[in-house]
């Protein structure tokens, strides 16, 4: 299917890898035969809805199910109470295990007395159709008395605030100070120095396919989960150790198709836990489909940070120093695995991100408040950083009347590999080479031109860069400390009897095309066709041990895994070649293509991978002697360095309406690295998906709390996802610097391109709102309050 | 209050007793067992996931009853393609990556099946006639190519062929 539409089986050397295959997932997708959980269905099955706090801050003083229960078709109630036989959620296993001091909240899957936001749980009712789950929920009659509640960082700081967690005695769940070379020093003989403050309130990814599970429970078989889960056997591993049950009584399935994750599907929720011990107390199959209210209420909150920022930079441009107080609100930090704090954390580490800024003071505050838990979103913990960071170079262009092209040259990193004054190692890159191609797809000098002559006609142009040096997966090196959870790839290649192939990996999609180049990967080391492979992932009784689908891993870590597993596979496949040829046993005097293994030092010697398939499975006898039967091989990948680090840079032109804040984008030019392009037309879709995502962040997307704590933004009239109308054209250009540390050089592309946008955006606005001076630090760019900051200026003459 | 009704979706007849209050979209999911029509929001209409073609016309089904459908004539993504002929929109979705995770997919496709019936529409008409459902995974730029993509194939056709991949 994929070679008859694509054709041209000579390009690219022959190799299917480096093509622009269209993807293997799409037919079954197309047609309308895609299967996501929602769409499943069990025998005797029920349905989950959960009753949900309208408070901020409650205590619960009675729970009434009676009218619930006497709603036809209401099967169920449950509170609280009903789950106290489990004990408490967090454990070691699902708490990160971060440098400086953490605390740990310590609660159930539903809270028995009192609840910590707008739309936390409080209790979940159980019946036969989803219509009849709406009216039980409706029907719980709970009775409340509303307690103060702290909302925001500043609220939680207060020496008089309430306190989340009172045995904690503060509001603070994290807190680093992060300290490299000498900062002090760096400002004390610095020529100049900037501080600025930048926000960025909760916003982040939520998928198009809202949370789904489905949990069936019998007593020999164990518990079986559909998930909408990125971490199908790191969920398997923490269910086990909450039910007290082994991990082979568990087997937790995402299915073929999951709509969307973007980090939201890689915790492990509470209501996940809820749907599990529902299935397990009743006997009969529970499934519940979070609706979109419920999903705006709870999950996809990320961001929700403030840097207090300074730079110390010399007159030559060059910045020295970075002294930073990052704030970072956590919620109720009642989410398994990350509890808030891994984002913020990992966006300090790579705070200075593309630029080399020896000297470094920063000092982490992460807070706990009554907002929902901070859920990781595409651009995990970096969002705002990023922002900061590319405004700053701005601004420090500003003030030195240095060109903003050229202050970034001399501030990139500029050799590798190199490791950030953080500690982040950069294996291969090149700002200076992608800088120059971003320059010339927007034509920056003849750009400078336009604007003047723009501007001469009353219009209002600009132009921004961005920077960015985005990880390719985490190595064990990172993973294991801070969650205690492995980095490796993970691949196993299996034949058939019939010479196809089947390749169980570790890395569950979510749409970003796996099995698309992972069996153009292996189609290549094995002389077939990627149609002759078959993937599999996503179920803990078929998939191998692997940590999940995070942070770009794929393209570098799992290719890996399946590159080298079809490559020792390789090896037993031609000695059995040689020995049913009768030639030496030489694995490296075999070639495989198209679909055969050929002698090289006597082509008219070959034999179809089909009849050594065929011989290695059915045909043991036939082998050469002592040689095992079976046609398998698994590959663990680490690679030989702490990470690999693809090098980015982005070009935006805006042109800004003053009298009305609103502004357009005329052009969005990403220039990224993807090491080797392992499918073109894959990378330029995450590429583009990542930047809408931004634009939609950076310019629109805001979960608006109030001072009391509710919510206003729970459904998508009010949360503001971009539709087609609201983004332009999103320009993509290769600059590739393949990693030396895995055999392709291969770099993921998924979480990068999201946190290039707000740098450059607002970068761009302020240059072309450069003769009313205002200044933007505030995310989202919303045209209102871009409209404020012009008039404010205007107002001051 | 229950009701008789007799839905034709993809040509096929789908009669039952439903509730009064039961939504197209459930029927077209639970009672007709086509999945292929999803539902992101919050059954208001927001999300444009559900959107499927009511006797020619593109209507959210999360917004139209299931009574409301009674001898209506439906399509859904399921009855797009004849055989295994895809309709030139799936194709062109298809080549030009107009969907990562597919959960958008069938709000985008009967869609676009509506909007296919302007011959020459600019970027901007296109983009203005897909806002109604949310993609967050391929920042539109394929799928908008897909369109115009799908638009030209149509458009090269003779008349008699074109008016094939338009049953309703």
């Amino acid at each position: 299917m994929v070679s008859a539409v694509n054709g041209g089986g000579e390009m690219n050397g022959g190799k299917w890898v480096g093509r622009p295959l269209k993807r293997k997932e799409d037919r079954r997708l197309l047609v309308g035969e895609g299967q996501y959980v929602a769409d499943l269905k069990l025998p005797r099955m029920v349905y989950a809805g959960f009753v949900r706090s309208p408070h901020a801050h409650a205590k619960i003083l009675g729970i009434d199910a009676t009218r619930a229960l006497a709603v036809p078709g209401v099967v169920a109630v449950m509170t609280g109470r009903d789950f106290a036989e489990y004990g408490p959620i967090l454990s070691d296993l699902s708490v990160p295990k971060l440098p400086g001091e953490t605390k740990r909240p310590i609660f159930s899957a539903l809270p028995v007395d009192e609840v910590g936001y707008v739309g936390d749980l409080v209790a979940v009712v159980i019946a036969k159709d989803k219509y009849a789950v709406e009216d039980g929920v409706d029907a719980v009659d709970v009775e409340y008395e509303p307690l103060p509640a702290v909302i925001e960082i500043a609220d939680a700081l207060k020496p008089d605030a309430p306190l989340v967690y009172p045995e904690w005695g503060d509001n603070v769940v994290y807190h680093q100070h992060l300290v490299a070379g000498d900062a002090d020093a760096a400002f004390a003989n610095a020529d100049h120095v900037i501080e600025e403050r930048f926000t960025c309130p909760r916003n982040g990814a939520s998928p198009m396919e809202t949370r789904a599970a489905i949990a069936s429970y019998g007593a020999a078989e164990g518990l079986t989960v559909w998930l909408t889960t990125q971490r199908s056997h790191i969920k398997r591993h923490l269910l086990a150790e909450y039910f007290k049950l082994p991990d082979n009584q568990i087997r937790v399935i995402a299915p073929m198709d999951v709509g969307g994750g973007f980090g939201v599907k890689a915790p492990l929720y509470r209501e996940d836990i809820a749907v599990c011990a529902m299935a397990m107390k009743l006997r009969r199959p529970v499934k519940w489909v979070e609706n979109r209210q419920e999903n705006l209420l709870n999950i996809g909150q990320e961001r929700d940070q403030i840097h207090e920022m300074a730079i110390a930079f010399t007159q030559d441009g060059r910045i020295t120093g970075l002294r930073d107080r990052m704030y970072a609100n956590c919620g109720d930090a009642r989410v398994p695995i990350y509890i808030g704090i891994a984002m913020p954390w990992l966006g300090m580490m790579y705070l200075t991100n593309a630029y080399d800024i020896p000297n470094l003071d920063v000092d982490l505050t992460c807070v706990v408040s009554h907002k929902a838990g901070l859920t990781p979103s595409r651009a995990f913990g970096s969002f705002t950083g990023r922002f900061a960071i590319d405004r700053m170079v701005d601004l420090a262009a500003k003030q030195l009347g240095m060109d903003i092209v050229e202050i970034r040259r001399r501030n990139a990193i500029s050799k590798f590999p190199h490791v950030t004054a953080a500690g982040v190692y950069c294996d291969s890159g090149d700002f200076d080479g992608a800088i120059t191609k971003a320059c010339e797809a927007i034509d920056y000098p003849g750009f400078r031109k336009l604007q003047s002559d723009a501007r001469a006609e009353g219009r209002y142009l600009g132009v921004g860069f961005s920077l960015g040096l985005e990880f390719s997966g985490l190595s064990s090196q990172i993973l294991v400390p801070m969650e205690r959870q492995p980095g490796f790839g993970v691949a196993t290649v299996r034949f058939d009897a019939n010479g196809n192939v089947q390749l169980a990996h570790g890395d569950q999609p979510q749409g970003q095309g796996h099995d698309t180049v992972l069996s153009q990967v292996v189609a290549d080391e094995l002389g077939i066709t990627p149609d002759d492979v078959r993937v599999i992932s996503g179920d803990t009784q078929s998939a191998p041990f692997a940590a999940g689908t995070l942070a770009s891993r794929m393209a570098s870590y799992t290719v890996s895994a399946a590159y080298y597993a079809a490559q020792g596979l390789r090896k037993k496949m031609a000695s059995i070649a040689a020995h049913l040829l009768g030639v030496p046993d030489e694995p490296e005097a075999f070639a495989f293509a198209g679909g055969e293994a050929v002698w090289t030092r006597d082509p008219t010697k070959r034999l179809t991978v089909a009849r050594i398939a065929e011989t290695a499975l059915l045909a043991p006898t036939e082998l050469p002697p002592g040689m095992e039967g079976g046609l398998e091989n698994t590959s663990h990948f680490e690679a030989d360095a702490p990470g690999m680090q693809s090098t980015n840079v982005h070009a935006v032109i805006v042109e800004a309406f003053p009298d009305t804040g609103r502004y357009k984008i005329l052009r969005y030019v990403a220039v990224d690295d993807s090491g080797l392009a392992l499918n073109p037309l894959i990378v330029r879709g995450q590429v583009q998906g990542g930047i809408a995502l931004g634009i939609s962040n950076a310019c629109f997307e805001q979960f608006h709390y109030t001072a009391d704590g509710q919510q206003t933004t729970a459904s998508l009239a009010e949360y503001l996802m971009a539709s087609s109308a609201d983004l332009p054209h999103i320009e993509t250009h290769e600059h590739n610097v393949p990693t030396p540390h895995n055999p392709l050089g291969s770099k993921g592309k998924g979480e990068g391109p999201t946190g290039m946008v707000p740098g450059a955006l607002g970068n761009a606005l302020e240059d072309a709102l450069g003769p009313f001076d205002v200044r933007i630090t505030e995310l989202p760019m919303t045209y209102e309050r871009i409209w404020r900051l012009v008039d404010a200026r205007r107002r001051a003459g | 209050m229950k009701r008789d009704v007799a839905i034709t979706i993809n040509g096929e007849r789908h009669e039952a007793t439903v509730d009064h209050r039961l939504l197209l979209v459930d029927f077209i999911r639970e009672n007709a067992a086509l999945t292929g029509t999803h539902q992101g929001c919050g059954y208001e209409g927001r999300c444009g996931m559900c959107t499927i073609i009511v006797d020619g016309v593109a209507v959210k089904s999360c917004l139209m009853l299931a009574v409301q459908a009674d001898g209506c004539q439906v399509l859904t993504i399921e009855g797009l393609a004849r055989g295994d002929t895809l309709h030139p929109l799936q194709h062109a979705f298809w080549e030009k990556h107009g969907l990562q995770c597919g959960f958008c997919t069938p709000g985008m496709l009967m869609t676009a099946y509506e909007y296919l019936k302007d011959p020459d529409p600019s970027e901007e008409a296109i983009r203005e006639g897909l806002k109604g459902v949310l993609c967050r995974c391929t920042g539109y730029v394929g799928i908008v190519d897909a369109v115009k993509q799908a638009i030209a194939t149509l458009e090269a056709m003779p008349a008699a062929e074109r008016a094939k991949w338009f049953p309703l």
